[in-house]
């Protein structure tokens, strides 16, 4: 926590103003020794506790220039040559002189030019002063989160997000950018998001997490120990956090096509057990048909025959006009009752009517071929079987992450899962419904999802959505990204807290870094791992900080301590989840079981074992492989989802 | 008694107030005279070539003073000047490079003709803690006035630094050196210290005439003239010779001249060569954007620099024009 002792402080620079360069009320210049401690974002304090006025400001900018008057005169004191100029019997007098941008001024008002008086090192107490961090620090119900330690001279001092900024209601979501390759962005949030399961106040309830791991191996061991080192363990102490794994971590991930190996890099057989399934079927992928279609998609016919097939069509006795009766649990029962509607349109009316119950059928062509499309290219996540398994609506625990790797999932399947999950996530807690009052939503390669100038899509409004009206529900984004100008100005712009990790000359160019002086995009631009730039409602400049590395392994250091095992056999896949289930399971029993039996059948009995979780999960799978396995359990009834608003051009 | 209030006193008193700096209150004036001079290295004055060289790990101390002083206020037609000087020290070790306060003096007077002020000014420049020199000559023509406290300020000032330089000479370490800006002969005590040496930079004084004068004021540069005993002027003994810094073709006969005063004693022309070599190293770095870079060593110029640095805004020109206030 903030100490407030200190030793007695002692002048390391002096506030300066000429006619062209005056002190203002948001801006000094100071010059310091040249050998000073002192460096571009640290913060300072002009004046001391018995002057009138005291500020804060944190360095911007730095020059250092010497009493030479023209570069030509060093050459002729140097005779021509360079290397003589080093070994003059005398250095020139030179100049550390140092601007900074106002933090905050005691007192507040009236707001007047800094004064021209001494310049001392920020203490701790200074420094949460600074950043008016003492609002939420110590107040009768503090809402402080550790995001890190402000670095400077051999001082670190503790910085606190405020957690009704950064997880509502006040502000709300986190962005996060850096170029890709030195894991900032991924530790950084990994660290936040322990900091904040450790430090979220418990008058603002239960919160949990849910991660989309997008890429490799990233977020797979979350509830693995990394081994730290002891400036790490410091580090902790200092923010007063433990440096644990996630006690609670879920994981979710889709099938891979053959339907039994699961989808992911954590496969290991040490940790395989806690990862469940992803499976959604027909009734889960047509609530979200519309992230299937395309802007050119989207029309009021398409959309009109979705909701058709969803409210009369699936999971009831359907008659088809032409003297079919229709049961549609599955892609495969939908298939079927489209083959039996071009069919009866054929032979009906010989091939001259094209219209059924008032639907065109181009129109259910087109949506036909969509839903072929996704479960298709989404075999795996999406099933034909009718046994869907997904994350646990409404029993949501406190401080649990819930991890759902998609990162080997086709780009279609991702924009499903990720508008689903996110859209049931919002339904739920609009409802209070969801087992906790607040989630974190974690999502890397933001800018494939709400890129600013990429095609209008369902995922992009949805993130819009989020981003503006998340705070009230408790929904808080953390979204990452390698270029922030790549994303929607509506998604950043309502992001209560900027991160920035080290940064791409080119983006720094763009103009949304045109605030930050040309020392600090220097800065950003060669920002080493663990270091990051902070901007925060109660911050009035960015700060950097320096984060400890999270205490979870690596994704690419779990994958070689516990490495992915390759692709069972059909019946070694069936008989490991039949272990999962109940260890006594004998593979070679299953073995025998399945010998004979039809792979769609044998995965129908494990998907309804899986969701039953009898007492004896071979003896209630032995039994469902003899009979036929229908979905009637999952029917359910069909909640809307809320529409969007349509993604406008107006800034935010 | 605080400033302000004296200064009130003064003007309640029937001072009235003024803002003039004499255009030779900033510096130093030369002189112009002959003096003659006897050599004591040669039979005619020649040219002796100058090889660059470290002096060692020792270090050298550099000694400056500067005056500043303004008419303040006047009481009738006679003038209150405000005088400032202040000498200083800063040496250098080869290791650091960077020069360093050793030691300061400074002194601040009220100067004006005492007798002929009226009692209330008096008593206020008397209680107002400055020291107060009485100059009666300034009581004439204004401008006989000001020379005559020009001449007052500026004995303060060589007295300041003569003090100065003598209190370090005896605490300089066995081998370190201490370079005046200005002549040695004005205090006996540095004029035969062994490591003491006077730089001179303006050159009034003539020591030769003819061929000799010719020679010595057109050596090379990286040269040194022979060692000569000046006459005349100088109050204590002591051996001096000429170097040249900087090629003079093209510009001025003086450009790039000194005058370095040493010790007199019969190994001078050793020493002469000797310091003549470091003392060439210092022409880097060049001392801009001061006019007299061409002779000012940067040292001399840096403890020059801080010493204007330190000094009393108030007694500088003001930067305002000199213009009738519109009322």
């Amino acid at each position: 926590m903030i100490e407030s002792s200190s030793p007695a402080p002692r002048a390391i620079g002096r506030v300066v103003a000429t006619e062209q360069k005056p002190a203002t009320p948001h801006q000094f210049q100071f010059w310091t020794a040249v050998d000073t401690t002192i460096g571009i974002g640290a913060i300072v304090k002009v004046g001391q506790g018995g002057d009138a006025r005291t500020v804060f400001g944190v360095v911007i900018d730095g020059f250092a220039y010497s009493d030479l008057v023209t570069p030509l005169h060093d050459v002729i004191g140097a005779e021509g040559d360079p290397a003589r100029a080093a070994h003059s019997p005398s250095a020139r007098q030179e100049i550390r002189l140092w601007s900074a941008a106002v933090l905050r001024q005691d007192p507040e008002e009236p707001l007047q030019p800094v004064p021209l008086g001494d310049v001392f090192v920020a203490s701790d107490a200074d420094v949460a002063h600074a950043l008016r961090m003492e609002r939420y620090l110590a107040s009768a119900t503090p809402t402080a989160i550790p995001l890190g330690l402000y670095t400077s001279g051999g001082l670190e001092s503790p910085v606190y997000l405020d957690a009704d900024f950064l997880l509502g209601p006040e502000a709300a979501h986190l962005n996060i950018s850096g170029v890709s390759g030195l894991a900032t962005k991924t530790s950084a949030v990994e660290f936040l998001l322990s900091s904040i399961f450790q430090r979220y106040p418990a008058h603002k309830g239960r919160i949990a997490a849910v991660c989309f791991n997008v890429k490799g191996p990233d977020l797979c061991f979350l509830d693995q120990a990394a081994g730290l080192d002891e400036d790490d363990r410091r580090r902790y102490e200092r923010l007063g956090l433990v440096p644990e794994p996630f006690e609670r971590v879920r994981y979710f991930a889709p099938f891979k096509p053959d339907g039994v190996n699961l989808n992911t890099l954590r496969t290991h057989p040490d940790l395989v057990a806690d990862v469940s399934p992803l499976v959604w079927g027909l009734q889960e992928v047509l609530d979200y048909a519309e992230v299937l279609l395309n802007r050119d998609d989207i029309d009021a016919k398409a959309d009109a025959f979705i909701d058709f097939l969803s409210d009369r069509v699936v999971g009831k006795e359907f008659d088809d006009g032409f003297g079919g009766t229709h049961r549609v649990q599955s892609f495969a029962d939908l298939d079927g009752l489209f083959r039996a509607i071009f069919n009866g349109l054929e032979l009906a009316s010989g091939g001259r009517s094209d219209t059924w119950r008032t639907h065109h059928i181009a129109t259910m062509r087109k949506v036909r071929n969509r839903l072929a499309n996704i479960s298709t290219r989404c075999k795996g996540l999406v099933t034909d079987d009718g046994m869907p398994n997904d994350l646990p609506w409404g029993g949501f625990e406190d401080r649990t992450v819930y991890v759902i790797d998609v990162a080997s999932v086709d780009p279609l399947g991702q924009d499903l899962v990720f508008a689903r999950v996110v859209s049931k996530l919002r339904e739920h807690l609009e409802r209070r419904a969801l087992g906790v009052d607040a989630v974190v939503v974690f999502v890397d390669e933001l800018n494939k999802y709400a890129s600013a100038d990429g095609p209008e899509t369902y995922v992009r409004k949805m993130l819009l959505d989020i981003s503006e009206r998340g705070r009230y529900l408790g929904l808080v984004l953390f979204g990452a990204e390698q270029f922030r100008s790549q994303i929607h100005r509506r998604v950043v712009g309502n992001a209560g807290t900027i991160v920035y990790g080290r940064m791409d000359f080119d983006e720094l160019a763009t103009p949304g870094y045109q605030v930050l002086s040309p020392a600090t995009k220097i800065k950003l631009a060669t920002l080493p791992a663990g270091e990051l730039m902070v901007r925060h409602p109660h911050f009035t400049q960015p700060i950097f900080v320096r984060f400890p590395r999270p205490a979870v392994l690596r994704g690419r250091d779990g994958v070689e301590r516990y490495p992915p095992v390759a692709d069972l056999s059909f019946g070694d896949a069936i008989a490991r989840q039949l272990v999962q289930l109940d260890r006594r399971v004998r593979p070679t029993v299953v073995h025998d079981l399945i010998a004979d039996r039809s792979p769609e059948d044998v995965r129908r009995a494990l998907a309804a074992t899986r969701q039953a979780r009898p007492e004896d999960p071979l003896a209630y799978f032995r039994k469902v492989l003899g009979t036929s396995v229908t979905g009637t359990a999952t029917v359910r009834t069909r909640e809307p989802v809320p529409p969007l608003t349509s993604i406008a051009d107006e800034p935010y | 008694m605080t400033a302000a209030r004296w200064q009130d006193a003064l003007i309640t008193a029937g001072a009235i107030p003024a803002s003039h700096v004499p255009d030779q209150s900033l510096g130093r004036e030369d002189l112009i005279d002959v003096a003659g001079a006897e050599l004591v290295e040669d039979a005619r004055v020649r040219a002796h070539p100058v090889e660059p060289a470290d002096l060692g790990p020792a270090p050298i101390s550099f000694l400056d003073a500067i005056q500043r002083w303004k008419v303040a206020y006047y009481d009738g037609v006679v003038p209150i000047a405000r005088g400032y000087v202040a000498a200083a020290v800063r040496r250098r070790t080869p290791a650091d490079r960077r020069l360093h306060t050793a030691r300061e003096r400074s002194r601040e007077m009220l100067v004006t003709a005492v007798e002929r002020l009226h009692a209330g000014v008096r008593a206020a420049l008397e209680t107002s803690g400055i020291e107060l020199l009485d100059v009666p000559e300034m009581a004439g023509q204004p401008a006989r006035a000001q020379e005559a406290a020009r001449r007052v300020i500026e004995n303060a000032r060589v007295a300041i630094e003569k003090q100065l330089g003598e209190a370090h000479a005896a605490t300089l370490a066995a081998d370190e050196w201490l370079v005046l800006d200005g002549v040695l002969s004005e205090s006996a005590l540095l004029a035969r210290h062994p490591r003491a040496l006077g730089v001179i930079k303006s050159h009034g004084a003539q020591y030769f005439e003819g061929d000799d004068l010719t020679l010595a004021l057109t050596i090379p540069a990286l040269h040194r003239t022979s060692v000569f005993k000046p006459r005349g002027r100088a109050r204590n003994e002591v051996h001096s010779w000429y170097l040249r810094l900087w090629p003079w073709e093209g510009n001025d006969i003086l450009f790039g001249l000194l005058r370095i005063e040493a010790r007199a004693f019969e190994r001078s022309p050793a020493v002469a060569q000797e310091v003549s070599g470091w003392l060439v190293r210092e022409r880097a770095p060049v001392s801009t954007p001061d006019a007299r870079w061409d002779r000012l060593l940067y040292p001399i110029h840096d403890v020059e620099t801080y010493l204007k640095a330190r000094a009393p805004r108030e007694l500088l020109p003001a930067p305002a024009s000199r213009l009738p206030r519109a009322s």
